[in-house]
């Protein structure tokens, strides 16, 4: 909590004078906190370090207190929950909670006002108390606010169904009880209450096909047709809310709202809602990014309606705001997950530009988000062999991301930097000339499992195709010890990206197979530990490629291979070598027989003593077995595995 | 490959590609990082010529029937390094594409023209002529046909004096990896043969790589 300055400091006596036994001087008291507080952050801080909530929330508990009294503290107590979870959490702490609660059903009207009013401040925040749904009382409770004649209550209603009902036992129960029924008719109330109807359905709707269909058929279907409406009123708060609730049944259902035209309508009102230079036109772009997560259909859609020159335009415009530029990048990065058309129109735009430029933006979400829609516009192929993002421009700044203090930065600016080295180009200059390996291998040491993770897999990615300098250099920087203490990671994720790192140091040039033997071969006793652990098929897969690399090479490694796999003590017992084999994944099937394809290659001088070995284990009659396997590779690496084995004699 | 340019050679028009669902069969010889070498014939009337190609694949989505890769030119005439270009490929699965090309100017007569060539389509061809092939299930055979539609230049400008304006038909046999392909571009040579085979440096088996984007 910062501590407050000399002109921050409250009045002096200020809880002396709160405590008054005078009633006009508490008065005045409490309205000096309330007014002093209202819209001040810090001043609201300096009270609540002072003690000064416990004092104007003993005003509730005292009979004595007169109804203006009252209503000034509520007041106060409102203005401390408002928007800071310090406040909401003094206030409670002091006990106003259940005071609050009672003063609602006082028959003074000013004195229900402002204690609704203040439970809708609490109400805001994660720090308040769960509403128990299940419990009948309450319940009756919160439909007799939504049925109530007083906005305020029913309002307070609204705030505690968006605060409390998260899960789908909440919204059934909420369905059953009517809330659904009231929440709507609120549409036709006032500004206000419309608009908290429209914020407070998707809680109930959200993820809930069964509520989305009965939401759908409440008055034949007239309520969700006047919601439709919605997204044309005058007022910019009330069409984002209506377009919000609507995405949210278009996502939680597949049978409403899924015609091309109505995706095209609510694409063309949040494109302009954009243009409204407050919060809406900052919520706007979230409310797209929900639309086109994941769709491509929409995010064509939105293409089509120039959904990308759009925001570059906005983007022109400076200053902008933190959350806006956040949104922006959001909505980018979801445009650009899939197509490649909207890609290649953020490049041309040079959008590029702006987006690097926010990777040293002042606010770590704007950081995140700019790495964010690098990831997005960095996942084409075409765009990374044309070399637009492996520059210094680009790579130095995201980098510097490596070392951001916040982890969600760090985790977004490895996925962009796992993107980005895919650049097919066999040395890595740039990168290295940054210091990004050495970035990339402390971070593939980190505590933080995702940040290994990513790390991992970025080195993985920077290996692909890569030359000898290159893996040179990668290899010193990670040594041997760490590579196979990464393939046995605890987490199956990171071991499998560890074991395809390693699949593609082996790879390339016939040197390269000399890695797998470093430190006494201690890479190649963990891949051979852990398959013979096999917890997870891609872990199996890439396991498996890394021997069959290795067994593509000479003839000291593909001995090799062939001890791990089949070691001499084993002989004659049942391999473990054949659940790779009689696996039910394709691609586990096929890498294990490319491993004996490349184990019994012609040419190789030892190819038939190690046929022998294989044929008394069983492994040649277990792979004549899939001569007709459903997957068409398998079946023709098994032909092919036996053509090459039988040139050596078939039995 | 590019080719020469001619005189009135007309650009390529390239179209978004068909969207579609399709689970045809991964071939680990055609994943990403595998490279194969061979020539492509570019004879004409005046002389036999042939150059070197290299070509690698760079990126593959079975799911769109999408691949992409590099192709290398090794001895041209005209330039003073190796050509390199960037293509993209559609895989004829009958879902996403059909045999027919419908753009890059060429017709169905030119499709099948072109796709005769190849041994391994005359038992696909009397279905083809009714629809394009698009009831043909080819998930199971041992051979992938493509077009390959050469996109850009990576190493050299577009003054060059080659013109990347055609697009290749390609089979692709899954057995060893070979590869076939027939260069068309109503203003070049026609039928100028590609033969590419599986490379593996100089180790003694398959080596496989890989990548993934997040």
């Amino acid at each position: 909590m910062p501590t407050p300055s000399a002109a921050n400091l409250p009045s002096d006596h200020i809880l002396d004078r709160l405590s008054s036994s005078d009633s006009e001087i508490k008065l005045k008291a409490v309205r000096e906190v309330k007014n002093q507080i209202i819209g001040n952050r810090t001043k609201k801080l300096s009270y609540i370090k002072l003690g000064a909530v416990p004092a104007v929330a003993a005003v509730l508990a005292d009979s004595d207190s007169t109804p203006n009294l009252i209503v000034q503290s509520v007041a106060a107590l409102g203005s401390f929950a408002c928007g800071v979870d310090a406040g909401v959490s003094a206030v409670l702490d002091a006990g106003a909670f259940p005071h609050l609660i009672r003063l609602l059903s006082s028959s003074d009207k000013k004195v229900v006002d402002s204690a609704a009013r203040s439970l809708r401040m609490i109400y805001q925040s994660k720090v308040a108390p769960k509403y128990d749904f299940f419990k009948q009382e309450d319940m009756q409770f919160l439909l007799s606010l939504l049925d109530s004649e007083n906005e305020n209550l029913t309002l307070l209603g609204v705030g505690i169904v968006i605060h409390s009902c998260e899960t789908s036992a909440e919204q059934n129960i909420l369905c059953y009880a009517g809330a659904l029924e009231k929440l709507t008719s609120l549409l036709g109330g006032s500004l206000s209450q419309r608009d908290g109807s429209l914020d407070s359905l998707p809680a109930i709707i959200k993820n809930n096909p069964e509520a989305v269909c009965k939401f759908g058929g409440l008055h034949c279907g007239r309520v969700l047709s006047s919601v439709i409406q919605l997204t044309k009123d005058r007022y910019p708060r009330t069409r984002l809310l209506a377009c919000l609730l609507l995405i949210c049944v278009m996502n939680s259902s597949s049978s409403h709202l899924q015609a091309t035209g109505f995706k095209k309508k609510l694409i063309h009102v949040l494109l302009e809602l954009l243009d409204d230079s407050g919060p809406v036109g900052d919520e706007a772009s979230f409310a797209f990014s929900s639309l086109i997560a994941k769709k491509k259909d929409l995010q064509k859609l939105a293409f089509d309606a120039n959904a990308i020159d759009k925001f570059h335009s906005l983007l022109q415009k400076r200053p902008l705001q933190p959350k806006r530029l956040e949104g922006m990048f959001l909505a980018l990065a979801d445009l650009c997950s899939k197509l490649e058309c909207c890609r290649s129109s953020f490049l041309s735009l040079q959008v590029l530009n702006i987006v690097v430029e926010a990777l040293t933006h002042d606010d770590a979400s704007v950081r995140t988000a700019a790495c964010i829609c690098l990831i997005s516009v960095s996942r084409s192929v075409k765009n990374l062999s044309a070399g637009c993002f492996m520059n210094e421009r680009i790579v130095f700044p995201l980098v510097r991301l490596l070392s951001d203090l916040s982890t969600s930065v760090q985790v977004a600016a490895l996925a962009a930097i796992s993107n980005i080295v895919v650049d097919f180009l066999p040395h890595k200059s740039t990168f290295m000339h940054c210091g990004g390996i050495k970035e990339l291998v402390r971070l593939s040491k980190a505590m933080d499992s995702s940040l290994r993770l990513n790390a991992v897999r970025a080195l993985r990615n920077m290996l692909f195709l890569t030359d000898k300098m290159c893996k040179e250099v990668l290899f010193v920087e990670l040594t041997a010890s760490s590579m196979a203490s990464l393939i046995c990671d605890p987490e199956p994720s990171v071991q499998e990206q560890a074991l395809a790192l390693v699949r593609n140091f082996v790879d390339g040039c016939v040197y390269s197979v000399e890695y797998a033997f470093a430190e006494d071969g201690v890479i190649l006793n963990a891949v051979g530990r852990e398959l013979r652990k096999y917890s997870k098929v891609e872990i199996g897969i890439q396991g498996l490629y890394v021997l069959s690399n290795i067994a593509s090479g000479n003839e000291f490694h593909k001995e090799a291979v062939m001890q791990l796999l089949f070691p001499q003590a084993e002989s004659g017992s049942q391999s473990f070598f054949n659940q790779f084999l009689q696996s039910n994944d394709n691609q586990l099937r096929a890498a294990a027989i490319w491993v004996i394809t490349n184990l019994t290659f012609p040419g190789s001088p030892g190819a038939f003593g190690r046929i022998v070995n294989l044929r008394s284990l069983g492994i040649v009659s277990q792979i004549k077995k899939m001569f007709n396997d459903p997957c068409m590779d398998v079946k023709l690496r098994a032909r092919i595995a036996i053509e090459q084995i039988n040139t050596f004699g078939d039995g | 490959m590019p080719v020469r340019v001619l005189e009135n050679a007309a650009p390529s028009q390239v179209s978004g590609a068909n969207s579609g669902q399709s689970s045809f069969q991964y071939c680990s010889l055609l994943g990403v990082g595998q490279a194969f070498s061979g020539t492509q014939n570019v004879s004409s009337q005046q002389k036999d010529e042939a150059w070197r190609v290299n070509v690698c694949i760079q990126g593959c989505d079975l799911e769109h029937g999408y691949l992409c890769g590099t192709m290398e030119a090794l001895n041209v005439p005209m330039a003073d390094t190796p050509v390199v270009t960037f293509w993209e490929g559609e895989i004829v699965d009958t879902k996403n594409y059909t045999f027919f090309t419908g753009k890059w100017e060429a017709t169905p007569e030119d499709d099948i023209r072109h796709w005769t060539k190849f041994p391994s389509f005359s038992p696909l061809l009397a279905q083809v002529e009714v629809d394009g092939g698009k009831t043909l299930d080819l998930s199971n055979y041992p051979y992938i046909f493509m077009r390959w539609k050469e996109q850009y230049f990576v190493n050299v400008g577009t003054d060059c004096g080659l013109t990347i304006a055609g697009f290749y038909y390609v089979c692709f046999s899954c057995s060893d990896g070979s590869i076939s392909g027939f260069y068309y571009d109503p203003n070049s040579s026609p039928f100028q043969k590609l033969e590419l085979k599986s490379t593996n440096n100089d180790r003694s088996g398959f080596s496989f790589s890989s990548y993934e984007l997040q």
